[in-house]
């Protein structure tokens, strides 16, 4: 019990904007210009076949190199080997090409690029470059704002290639497919800002959605998360993922996300 | 007499110099953002505007996200830059204010859209222009201001005012 209050608690201090700063998703905005967001995520998954928890440490910095175009780079480590070992890295472009906004509401349309190393062992079928495949992911980004909700959904390609050095993608299961998502984030609190200070607190929906494309094997996962905003720099998600369906081989479909973000505005004037 | 000579250019010079002391500054922009409704967004805002370092001080309603930008006496800062530093924060100006000496609106880049006369010492101008207005604003105002043939160009450093407050 001890353990796993701890665990909530470090997932409570992960990931970063508002109501449209999903857990596990990206919105279609980006950080401001010349701001570097660091954001420490972690996760455990419950074992399946195995006791315990698969554990990730993920560190990413974030950087608006214009208002447009933002570029991520982040580090990979897990417990799969049951120490922690730096498994790999993977660097993110994204691009938000159309924006047209109003008094308290907008629209906008990014797309991504990202590539991803990782040495670890091939143990799924499941298709993630986040941690564990190897591999390349590209994709649109459709955000849209209204008022106090953030609707978000996204559609991508992944394509998984082998773990270098010493594990080669299994010839046996489909190397390819198609993400889907869509999220919703609630502003909860405060019902009147009165100051940069007050805590925000944020409730979130994202459901993920993965089929292979050679077989059409698929999962449908749901994250309900938590979000708190201090001070209107820092960030603190809680998000516990859980799978709906699922018609492929995974070894840890079930588990929490503890995400600590915080924005760095301005490092170039 | 060549020390006289040297005299009126120097005299001449301070007067020129000192015309450009008295060129008219923007004395405040309020700055209404559109496209966010969290507080972290508005930071970003905020944060951008005070990158600059002829702000005095922001003020910040996150609840309407108006920025009250109070500017050094020394500035030369144009419209244009608010619009940057909105837009490189990821957001956008959907209302753009400025308190400035009536004396700065005969400069060639400001065009009333309606004629005024005033003879007050400062004006509350409103800015029409695309990007200074929400994109529903900008396409009623192209309507209606047909007949003003620089308006629809969308030119660089030219302004489209209407007065607010005298």
């Amino acid at each position: 019990m001890k353990n796993s209050l701890i665990i909530v608690l470090l997932f409570v201090m992960q990931k970063g904007n508002s109501q449209e700063l999903f857990v596990v998703t990206d919105p279609a905005s980006n950080v401001p210009a010349n701001s570097l967001g660091v954001n420490i995520m972690q996760s455990a998954f419950k074992e399946k076949f195995e006791s315990g928890y698969n554990y990730h440490f993920m560190p990413e910095i974030t950087y608006g190199l214009n208002k447009n175009i933002m570029a991520r780079i982040s580090a990979f480590i897990s417990n799969r080997s049951n120490q922690l070992v730096t498994e790999g890295g993977s660097f993110l472009v994204k691009y938000r090409f159309f924006s047209t906004d109003d008094l308290n509401s907008h629209f906008r349309l990014a797309a991504y690029g990202r590539y991803s190393f990782n040495n670890s062992d091939i143990h799924q079928e499941q298709i993630e470059i986040l941690g564990h495949n190897s591999g390349f992911e590209t994709g649109i980004i459709a955000t849209k704002l209204i008022n106090k909700l953030a609707i978000s959904s996204s559609i991508s390609f992944e394509k998984a290639m082998d773990n270098k050095p010493n594990y080669p993608f299994p010839s046996n299961i489909g190397n390819n497919a198609t993400n889907y998502t869509l999220s919703f984030g609630k502003l909860m609190y405060p019902k009147k800002y009165t100051s940069f200070k007050q805590t925000n607190i944020n409730l979130m929906i994202e459901f993920v959605g993965q089929t292979i494309n050679e077989n059409g094997k698929s999962f449908l996962d749901v994250v309900p998360a938590m979000q708190f905003i201090f001070n209107s720099q820092a960030r603190l998600d809680l998000a516990y993922r859980k799978q709906l369906s699922n018609s492929m081989f995974r070894t840890a479909p079930n588990g929490f996300y503890l995400n600590l973000y915080y924005t760095f505005f301005n490092l170039k004037k | 007499m060549k020390n006289i000579n040297t005299l009126k250019i120097i005299v001449a010079l301070l007067l020129i110099v000192n015309a450009t002391n008295v060129k008219a500054q923007i004395i405040k922009a309020e700055i209404r953002a559109t496209g966010l409704t969290c507080s972290m967004c508005s930071n970003a805002i905020n944060k951008q505007l005070k990158t600059l370092t002829q702000v005095v001080n922001v003020e910040t309603d996150l609840n309407t996200n108006t920025f009250t930008v109070t500017l050094s006496k020394d500035n030369d800062l144009t419209p244009n830059v608010f619009k940057e530093k909105v837009e490189k924060a990821g957001f956008f100006i959907g209302s753009l204010i400025i308190t400035v000496p009536t004396i700065m609106t005969n400069s060639s880049a400001y065009v009333f859209v309606e004629k005024e006369n005033t003879n007050t010492e400062e004006l509350q101008i409103k800015i029409l222009d695309k990007g200074y207005v929400t994109d529903k604003e900008y396409k009623k105002l192209l309507k209606s201001l047909k007949k003003i043939e620089t308006y629809s160009l969308n030119k660089e450093g030219d302004y489209h005012i209407k007065i607010i407050k005298i």
